[in-house]
């Protein structure tokens, strides 16, 4: 597993390198423009207030746009899910269908790998990935605050991280599982990035229509803390996001214990399998 | 289950949704023994090897590797043995040298990497390009080497020296047998009948995902039908010849000569030819392709 491990991250560098240093670079900039923007937060505060409220249901509190976290939750964290959820969609898809639909996992899988090692290797170098991801955009925020009139702690600035966080690890999981049920890593993708920003509507539209709040609850972007999280986690939202990406990664893992692995090219429809007794015991299905 | 066996399945079958690849394969493979396994496209090869890996479960049928259930502990399995993919793919950006590490590193580091360098040698492998500009010869060559270089008790080899010129064709080929000597055992499928016939201690023919015949290839040939060519001093009547059992008489040219298919014994035909005033007998033993082909005849006249 640890050679499985070291091998999928090393092979996610350059997508823990081009996520973190772009979205650190966005943090670099923002922060460093706060200070022009706080000189000018009236007029700003003015200009905000016609925008129509449908905006603010998806970017945040604008009342607070002219306080550090305000400004960051607005300018950054508001859609980070949804632009960190890509990455998840992508790289949590293909942990695995990837190799299968190129027809590597035969020569991977001819080594003295077990399933479960070679799932929870490249899992974990998703979660690394992952992290790295995150530390390199807190330290894009982080820096710049030594020279910015922006006092937030960079302690409290890893809070919406870890939100975020959660939701990318969440929704790279949901996305693994589905390409365990699907026919390809295409339409996994596809139906997790459907997914992702369905949540993201359903959530930001039930901000403004009270009808849509029970189908809110089932989104998990409902639970996602974007500036909120400045004033402290809701550590129950954190245990049950968690919760459900361990049930993912398990309905993943078992999924993959059971299945053929293909020889390559896409494959067809695949029902999850009931725990059948294998050839074994010499009984034939 | 012996121990004395590298394999054995019973009964084994597989379908994928209404393809039945396998439809009860039966087949024992000795220890130290290299065993040739023939069948055309779809015929249920490269699906057989792959459920002693584990890589696909077999429907039903019992199936035991080196007397372990693939199922039960594929990782033990996986550890002694070496398999060479019907169809190899690797990381394109990864060089030889990093693909091969890699895979020692999943096998925990086992190989002597002096041996790797030495199979390298032999198969003249280059270990510095990346794996994307390599020809297809070449990537078989770095299959090859995988397999081979922790010196596995069992070798699965699907079509070991597809893409290979000639040279390496033997090369490969030195090597299987070099690994029988050291007691691996062998389990290869191939096209190239002249490479088994050199190889095989025996010959597993699978049809339609059956295994139609075990044998050794000169048996195998042995017991095949052959041609024979007779010429006649004076014109007879090739009739008589039709009558002893085992012949076929596929053409007679007016009495002076005829050409025969005889299967089984001869001695029935030469017997039979010693009452005829014969100038000139020849005969022909099949090829092991045309041993094959000959099992396939009914599914050509079906098509």
């Amino acid at each position: 597993m640890i050679t499985v491990f070291r091998y999928s991250l090393r092979r996610l560098r350059g997508q823990v390198l081009g996520w973190g240093i772009g979205l650190a670079l966005l943090g670099l900039l923002l922060v460093s423009m706060y200070d022009s923007i706080a000189s000018n937060i009236g007029a700003l505060e003015d200009y905000l207030e016609v925008f129509p409220e449908e905006f603010a249901a998806f970017f945040g509190d604008f009342t607070a746009f002219g306080t550090p976290e305000g400004f960051l939750g607005v300018e950054f964290f508001s859609y980070m899910p949804l632009i960190l959820g890509i990455f998840a969609v992508l790289i949590g898809s293909g942990l695995l269908v990837s190799d299968e639909e190129s027809g590597r996992l035969d020569l991977i899988m001819a080594q003295p790998v077990s399933r479960t090692g070679l799932f929870l290797g490249r899992l974990l170098a998703f979660v690394a990935a992952s992290v790295g991801i995150t530390v390199l955009t807190w330290a894009g925020l982080a820096v710049p605050m030594s020279w910015s009139t922006m006092d937030v702690g960079r302690g409290q600035l890893a809070l919406p991280l870890l939100t975020m966080l959660v939701q990318v690890l969440l929704f790279g999981a949901l996305a693994l599982l589905l390409s365990m049920l699907l026919p390809s890593r295409r339409l996994a993708a596809t139906t997790a990035g459907l997914l992702l920003v369905a949540s993201f509507f359903i959530t930001g539209f039930a901000n403004i229509n009270e009808d849509l709040e029970p189908v809110a609850k089932l989104s998990p972007l409902t639970y996602y803390q974007a500036q909120e999280a400045f004033g402290g986690l809701n550590w129950e939202w954190m245990a049950g996001l968690l919760g459900a990406t361990l049930v993912f990664v398990l309905l993943g893992w078992w999924l993959f214990q059971r299945r053929d692995i293909r020889v390559g090219g896409e494959g067809g429809w695949r029902l999850p399998a009931l725990p059948w007794r294998r050839s074994g015991s010499g009984e034939a299905n | 289950m012996s121990e004395e066996l590298a394999l054995k399945a019973e009964g084994l079958t597989k379908s994928y949704g209404r393809v039945r690849a396998l439809r009860g394969i039966d087949l024992e493979m000795r220890r130290g023994e290299v065993l040739g396994y023939l069948g055309p496209n779809g015929a249920g090869k490269t699906t057989t090897i792959r459920c002693m890996l584990d890589l696909i479960r077999p429907d039903g049928g019992t199936l035991r590797v080196m007397g372990i259930d693939p199922q039960d502990d594929p990782v033990e399995v996986r550890s002694r043995a070496g398999y060479v993919p019907g169809e190899l793919q690797m990381y394109e950006n990864m060089t030889v040298e990093g693909v091969l590490r890699y895979v020692n590193g999943l096998r925990r580091d086992s190989a002597d990497w002096s041996h790797v360098r030495e199979l390298a040698d032999r198969l003249d492998l280059d270990l510095a390009p990346a794996i994307k500009n390599l020809s297809h010869g070449n990537k078989q060559k770095v299959g090859v080497v995988q397999a081979l270089m922790h010196r596995p008790e069992l070798l699965l080899l699907d079509e070991p020296t597809l893409g290979l010129d000639p040279l390496m064709q033997r090369e490969v080929l030195r090597l299987i047998l070099e690994a029988r000597s050291g007691g691996a055992s062998v389990f290869f499928s191939s096209h190239i009948m002249s490479e088994v016939e050199a190889v095989a201690d025996r010959v597993a023919i699978i049809r339609k995902g059956v295994v139609v015949e075990i044998a050794d290839p000169s048996s195998l040939i042995r017991r095949a039908m052959r041609r024979a060519k007779v010429s006649f001093r004076e014109p007879v009547d090739a009739g008589r010849l039709a009558e002893v059992q085992g012949v076929t008489v596929l053409s007679e040219d007016e009495g002076t000569s005829a050409l025969l298919q005889v299967e089984g014994e001869m001695d029935g035909l030469i017997k039979a030819l010693a009452a005829l005033p014969v100038s000139d007998f020849e005969t022909e033993r099949p090829s092991l392709e045309e041993v094959f082909l000959s099992y396939y005849e009914d599914d050509e006249e079906e098509g």
